[in-house]
């Protein structure tokens, strides 16, 4: 019976900050109000089918195949509109209050006139198992959650493919 | 229908003069009545057969289609979930390193 308790006492313990990582991004009304809008929901088994399309032979596919095959999630939910004040400004907030102890502020930016962005990352010991980044301008309101264990070198690896920025030829050149 | 007429339509009746003796020669000469052919439903048993293949093959292609579909349109989400975090991871790095300048 002890034995029997304590499996169930594990299971919660395990079970809690993996249900913790789903994030609700929903959010009524705003997809109206918006001019354009990015929708992006992958599970793992949509991540899984989008690998098999990444090529094995092309190093680049291959790098995001690997990063993408981890994980369990990515989802992005972005919002432009096409004057000021569209959204309450306080809907970052709500997303911040969904995150658990076990997530920790990564990046932090506050701009008057541009864009407030806050990165922030779940931790496991020193793995990082999931990435939620807010991103909030006047007319522009984004939400990215990846669910999984994240190689932050792969990640960097993916800069300059497939459109993405390449941030470290950047650091160089300055 | 009374009594007499159920009895006479009940009535033993003999067989016409020669009737036994038809009928054993008909069976040694191996007369019997012509069976139904058995090729007339085997056309009809390749075209079901055929019908049926048809569609599995077709669904098959169909199913190998439609994942197809969702496969590069999942690649498709995938490349423009990771343009736009790495827009913003990008642009917190560089106010990051702007704010490390002014120091």
């Amino acid at each position: 019976m002890r034995k029997f308790i304590i499996s169930i006492a594990l299971t919660l313990v395990v079970a809690v900050p993996a249900s913790a990582q789903k994030i609700n991004l929903d959010f009524p009304g705003l997809a109206d109000r918006a001019e354009e809008v990015v929708d992006i929901t992958l599970d793992g088994a949509m991540l899984r089918m989008a690998a098999k399309f990444f090529s094995g032979k092309d190093a680049d596919e291959r790098a995001l195949r690997d990063m993408i095959s981890g994980l369990h999630g990515i989802y992005v939910r972005s919002y432009e509109f096409a004057r000021e004040g569209e959204y309450d400004r306080n809907l970052p907030n709500l997303v911040k209050k969904q995150l658990g102890p076990s997530w920790m502020p990564f990046v932090t930016v506050r701009s008057k006139s541009k864009e407030n962005v806050n990165i922030y990352a779940n931790m496991s010991g020193e793995r990082v198992i999931g990435l939620v980044i807010i991103a909030a301008e006047p007319r522009e309101f984004t939400v990215v959650n990846i669910n999984g264990p994240i190689d932050m070198d792969r990640l960097a690896a993916l800069e300059g493919q497939f459109g993405i920025p390449e941030f470290s030829k950047e650091k160089n050149d300055e | 229908m009374n009594e007499h007429d159920l009895k006479r339509a009940l009535r033993a009746e003999a067989p016409p003069a020669g009737f036994a003796g038809r009928v054993m020669q008909r069976i040694e000469a191996g007369e019997t009545q012509p069976r139904p052919s058995r090729n007339a439903p085997q056309w009809w048993r390749a075209a079901a057969a055929s019908v049926t293949l048809a569609m599995v093959l077709g669904g098959y292609a169909t199913h190998k289609a439609v994942e197809y579909r969702r496969g590069i349109e999942a690649k498709e989400q995938v490349l423009e979930a990771m343009r736009i975090t790495s827009e913003k991871v990008r642009y917190a790095q560089q106010e990051v390193r702007a704010i490390g300048t002014h120091d």
